[in-house]
């Protein structure tokens, strides 16, 4: 197999990683915002369950949870979805890296200080208002380094949805390697992953500057 | 009942992990009156400040707000007015607080233009208005675009004064406006406060700066473990027969 080719390979399999990277960011960031809420919630069940479920999520591996969410349909419930594979990936990751983020929201959100709600509430502000105008804002300033890491690891962890064997870079990487018996394949998919990661990390280090504007 | 009252206080109380903070305090204030809450640290000027602005819920006592009930007793428990109602209410006053708390993320202009826009829902061109208005008499003119982290403390102070200014209070409250500040800075925020007393704003201060609540004030209240010890115009407190007034104010002019 001439270079090239190897190289068209991967880069098709490079989209598909790019294709789970955004579709995972795009569910999980809001998703991790509602968890982060009912983490904080006043009723005791709704918070509980939160905390149950993010402990579950980091407490057990990214890929036993892509094996469950992929077969647990058939095996447990008898259902068989047609083209359910990619849809499963991006469940898994989905509600994996939600949990996550949701510790960061609380983090960013419980180290908001008290007077930046006090002024808003006396002032008028509705509650809706004071969280989305006053305290989200100045949330997403805090825990951008922490999102800027989960972001980093997620590229990464996006080549565990190889044991589902969907054709991401990973997944080809390997076939290829076992095909051409050459460790080349897998030390290009290294490349390229560096790469995506050093575009994330720039462009996430855009946004901080992007609000350093105020202190 | 008399139209000029634009606050009362009945029997508040409110207590913290079964501590007493408040006891039993009534108080009103009338439309252009200038009150000055003093008193020794813990006892409770700041709390019936949050109390009659409703950051705390008191326990017990009845909050009226230009003849309108914010809150009431109701079977030896308080309740407050409905939402609708509270934003109505609120409305009436305004809240400066001991560290400002201005919105770092938005500009001097933003933040008081926001709340208007926002909360009053008035148009973008008339808050700006309003805002200019309030930023030149502060002295603050040039300071639109700034940021809140780039101002000093006591223009920090005097912008949270304008963006509480800028949805047009009834009652101003200040919550220790100067005790943040150094004393080079407190001049300046005690400037404009004189200044808006000249104006007949109604104000509610608590401080600690004993010789501009004496200079400014139509009434003292010297608060001391959760109870109004004594009441009366500046003259009258300063030369206070009760044995703790003379002590707490002989602190201070020492």
């Amino acid at each position: 197999m001439s270079i090239t080719v190897m190289l068209m390979q991967l880069g098709k399999g490079m989209i598909v990683t790019a294709e789970i990277f955004f579709l995972t960011l795009l569910f999980s960031l809001p998703l991790g915002l509602i968890i982060a809420f009912g983490r904080m919630a006043k009723n005791s069940v709704i918070r509980t369950l939160c905390k149950l479920y993010i402990s579950i999520m980091r407490g057990t591996p990214l890929m036993l949870q892509l094996i469950v969410v992929y077969f647990a349909p058939f095996y447990v419930f008898g259902l068989k979805i047609p083209n359910y594979r990619f849809p499963a990936i991006i469940i898994a990751f989905a509600l994996n890296y939600a949990a996550y983020f949701a510790e960061i929201y609380r983090s960013g959100i419980e180290s908001m200080p008290v007077g930046q709600y006090e002024a808003a509430e006396v002032l008028g502000y509705s509650k809706g208002q004071t969280f989305f105008k006053i305290i989200l804002p100045q949330v997403i300033k805090r825990i951008l380094p922490p999102v800027t890491n989960e972001t980093i690891t997620l590229v990464k962890d996006t080549s565990l949805a190889f044991v589902l064997a969907h054709a991401e870079m990973f997944t080809l990487a390997k076939q290829i390697a076992a095909k051409e018996t050459s460790i080349m394949p897998l030390m290009v998919a290294g490349v390229f992953y560096y790469i995506f990661n050093l575009v994330v990390a720039s462009a996430m280090e855009r946004i901080e500057k992007a609000l350093n504007y105020y202190r | 009942m008399d139209e000029r009252v634009l606050l009362t206080i009945n029997h508040m109380s409110k207590s913290f992990d079964g501590e007493e903070v408040i006891k039993d305090i009534s108080l009103s204030v009338k439309r252009g009156e200038v009150v000055s809450i003093i008193g020794p640290s813990g006892s409770g000027k700041s709390t019936l400040l949050r109390c009659a602005t409703m950051l705390e819920k008191m326990d017990k006592g009845e909050l009226i707000y230009l003849g309108e009930q914010a809150a009431w007793e109701e079977n030896g428990k308080c309740v407050y007015a409905s939402k609708a109602k509270m934003r109505e209410i609120h409305s009436h006053y305004g809240l400066v607080f001991q560290n400002f708390n201005l919105f770092p993320h938005y500009s001097v202009m933003k933040n008081i233009i926001d709340a208007p826009m926002t909360v009053e829902k008035i148009s973008k061109a008339e808050a700006v208005e309003r805002a200019t208005k309030l930023l030149e008499q502060l002295g603050l003119s040039d300071k639109a675009d700034a940021y809140p982290y780039q101002l000093s403390g006591g223009q920090q102070q005097r912008v949270s004064i304008a963006r509480a200014l800028a949805l047009q209070p009834k009652i101003l409250f200040f919550d220790e406006p100067t005790s943040a500040l150094d004393p080079e800075l407190t001049g300046e925020v005690l400037k404009v406060i004189k200044e808006l007393a000249k104006e007949h704003m109604t104000m509610i201060i608590v401080t600690h700066e004993m010789q501009f609540a004496r200079e400014l004030s139509d009434r003292i209240i010297f608060m001391e473990q959760g109870v109004i010890q004594a009441e009366g115009t500046p003259e009258e407190i300063f030369n206070s027969s009760n044995e703790r007034v003379r002590e707490f104010i002989g602190k201070f002019q020492a």
